[in-house]
């Protein structure tokens, strides 16, 4: 497929975040890729290092070195190359006024904590619940690794422990928030592109990011995670929410997912009217005469 | 422990441990080339890790529910001489669930805590209501399969069997009918309420298709154990097979809308060997073929028919099988394809007025 790449409109901001909630902003033009926040997370949660060598091999291609959101990486680096597109203009490529340099995207994955969390709909032991902060936790002690979540999320966040069994996923470090202190990784952000706070605070902050980087020339910069990118539909807003200067896809990220439990009465419903059909074809074939 | 296997990643030999198309080994592209349009090929979404406990649990779940639903429509509306086919009915659904419960909780990462979905109900996981739905119809065909025992003298002649023997088997049947076309049903609607592109388009159609694979399945069960058995009368067994047939014409018809409805997020189950096992196993000799040995059949002696008909049992099991397999495998491939993932995300945007 490609990419759409249309210019976006002014920034929308809108999120049905309740009230008191908090989360994260990540502005991925404020990354510079140090991934203190991947350490910070992985020190504080006492997460194991996870890579091909020894915990400390790169992908292959690129300089990230933990390649997706899992079980045991609730921080994800993601590190985009993106050469210009070519424009086939040789002349204005020579003259210098179509870009020839190479862009280096970074953004900082991490749970995006959803207003109407998929992975919290379909959690059949009320392990994954929704708490005071309006932030998603799955309770250890509770999970009992169905697994159901982890298709589930349409960002493909949680994860089954290859030890434990267990889902995991960010917990937005619910352990901190409760003594008054902000998450590991936004603590340990050098730049401020990861900003921890109330939703209500966070959210017109990034409209305003937004604007400016329209108005200095990045037309494409937009909020992923209001109800117009990302947290569209019945998912209704991410409380973890992003500044992308790229379409979604760049950075793995779906354009506008739905809340899969959406799906839930009218799949019933038809699976109901074949029940009644099938009944009655029962009836036909098997009734005596 | 520190074994995280990273799908994507080329193995020791350099195979992609799965296929991300995208990615495949293509020389003088470059990390810019292999960033553009996906994140280098990365699944966007995590698959489920469901295999074969499961998959044999979405086969034996549809006969277990279905064999039921067929006892009791063959009780209410049948002739006496079906008694034999509610009987195998019956015993069939009870056989086929009770290895259920112990698949479901085998394949939880932490089998001993399975009782925690007996702590909640909640109406928007297919999973919770899915738990609740088995767990209650296990009830009603433990209490079928216990009465018809007493009514066949199986729990001898004391005054306790007989007393069971004489409880109201047609009313049990009756209110247990409903949640046995849940169990057929249900685990198509599980499949559908997930981000995975290849179940979530086809999420209104899976249930469907799955209840219809479940009676056509169920059907042939009951048919070959009747078969098997001396004494049925030719008669019950024309029953079954017509009740096959319009349960075969109904799967073919939902097969071929789904097709419709998943237009290319189908590739995972119509390419490769997945689509060779839905092409040929399911369709071809799952379905077709069972309908034209049944029309073969009225043209030979009453022995020959029996043996196609027995064959044909078979062949629609092994189709039934092989369409959760299909089915499960194929929705993994889906999952780990990010552009599949991509489009489903964008057309359910367009396809959704704002």
């Amino acid at each position: 497929m490609s990419v759409a790449s249309e210019p976006q409109e002014s920034p929308s901001g809108s999120t049905g975040a309740r009230p008191g909630a908090v989360g994260f902003l990540t502005d991925v033009s404020l990354c510079i890729g140090c991934k203190a926040c991947e350490v910070a997370c992985k020190q504080w949660n006492q997460l194991p290092a996870d890579g091909s060598v020894a915990g400390s091999g790169l992908t292959g291609f690129s300089y990230d070195n933990t390649g997706d959101l899992g079980a045991t990486t609730w921080r994800h680096v993601a590190f985009v190359e993106q050469a210009p597109a070519p424009t086939g203009d040789l002349l204005a490529g020579l003259l210098g006024s179509a870009p020839t340099q190479m862009a280096w995207l970074m953004l900082s994955d991490v749970c995006k904590h959803c207003v109407n969390a998929p992975c919290l709909d379909a959690c059949p032991t009320g392990a994954i619940i929704r708490t005071r902060f309006d932030t998603v936790v799955i309770q250890d002690d509770v999970c009992n690794g169905c697994g159901y979540c982890v298709p589930a999320c349409p960002f493909g966040v949680p994860q089954l422990g290859e030890g434990d069994r267990g889902a995991h996923k960010c917990t937005l470090c619910y352990d901190r928030l409760v003594d008054g202190m902000e998450p590991a990784c936004a603590k340990a952000c050098p730049t401020d592109s990861i900003q921890f706070g109330p939703i209500s605070e966070l959210m017109p902050r990034a409209v305003e990011r937004v604007t400016e980087l329209q108005n200095r020339g990045v037309e494409q910069a937009h909020i992923y995670g209001d109800r117009a990118w990302g947290g569209t539909g019945g998912i209704n807003g991410l409380n973890a929410f992003f500044v992308l200067t790229a379409p979604p896809e760049t950075y793995n990220l779906p354009a506008s997912p739905q809340r899969p439990s959406d799906q839930v009465l009218p799949a019933f419903l038809t699976t109901a009217a074949a029940a009644l059909g099938l009944g009655l074809a029962a009836v036909a074939a098997l009734r005596g005469r | 422990m520190n074994t995280f296997a990273r799908r994507w990643e080329p193995d020791r030999r350099g195979r992609r441990a799965a296929a991300t198309g995208a990615l495949a080994a293509q020389r003088g592209r470059t990390s810019a080339d292999e960033a553009r349009g996906s994140y280098y090929g990365v699944p966007v979404i995590h698959r489920a890790h469901w295999h074969w406990l499961i998959i044999l649990y979405f086969f034996l779940g549809g006969i277990t529910g279905a064999c039921y639903v067929i006892a009791s429509i063959a009780h209410l509306v049948g002739p006496s001489e079906d008694r034999r086919l509610v009987r195998a009915g019956r015993y069939l659904s009870f056989v086929a669930l009770v290895p259920s419960p112990a698949l479901l909780i085998l394949d939880l990462g932490r089998p001993g805590r399975f009782y925690k979905m007996l702590r909640v109900v909640k109406l928007r996981s297919p999973m919770s209501v899915g738990t609740w739905g088995l767990t209650v119809f296990g009830g009603f065909s433990a209490l079928s399969a216990l009465v018809q025992a007493a009514e066949d003298g199986i729990l001898g002649r004391g005054l306790r069997a007989r007393a069971v023997g004489r409880w109201p088997s047609k009313i049990i049947g009756i209110a247990g009918m409903p949640w046995g076309l849940f169990v057929a049903g249900y685990t198509g609607v599980l499949l559908g309420a997930t981000a995975v592109p290849l179940w979530a388009k086809n999420a209104l159609l899976l249930g469907p298709l799955f209840l219809a694979s479940a009676f056509s399945t169920a059907a042939s069960a009951i048919g070959l154990a009747l078969s098997a058995a001396q004494g049925t009368e030719p008669a019950t067994l024309e029953r079954l097979e017509r009740l096959e047939r319009l349960t075969i014409g109904a799967e073919l018809g939902l097969l071929a809308a789904s097709r419709a409805r998943l237009s290319a997020t189908a590739a995972p189950v119509t390419t490769g060997t997945p689509g060779a096992l839905l092409r040929y196993g399911t369709v071809g000799s799952g379905l077709l073929v069972p309908l034209g040995l049944h029309a073969v059949a009225r043209l030979t002696s009453e022995k020959t028919g029996r043996r196609l008909g027995m064959l044909s049992s078979v062949l629609v099991l092994v189709g039934g099988f092989l369409l959760r397999y299909v089915t499960v495998v194929g929705g993994h491939a889906s999952a780990d394809d990010p552009r599949a993932t991509f489009d489903y995300a964008r057309q359910e945007q367009s396809g959704t007025p704002a």
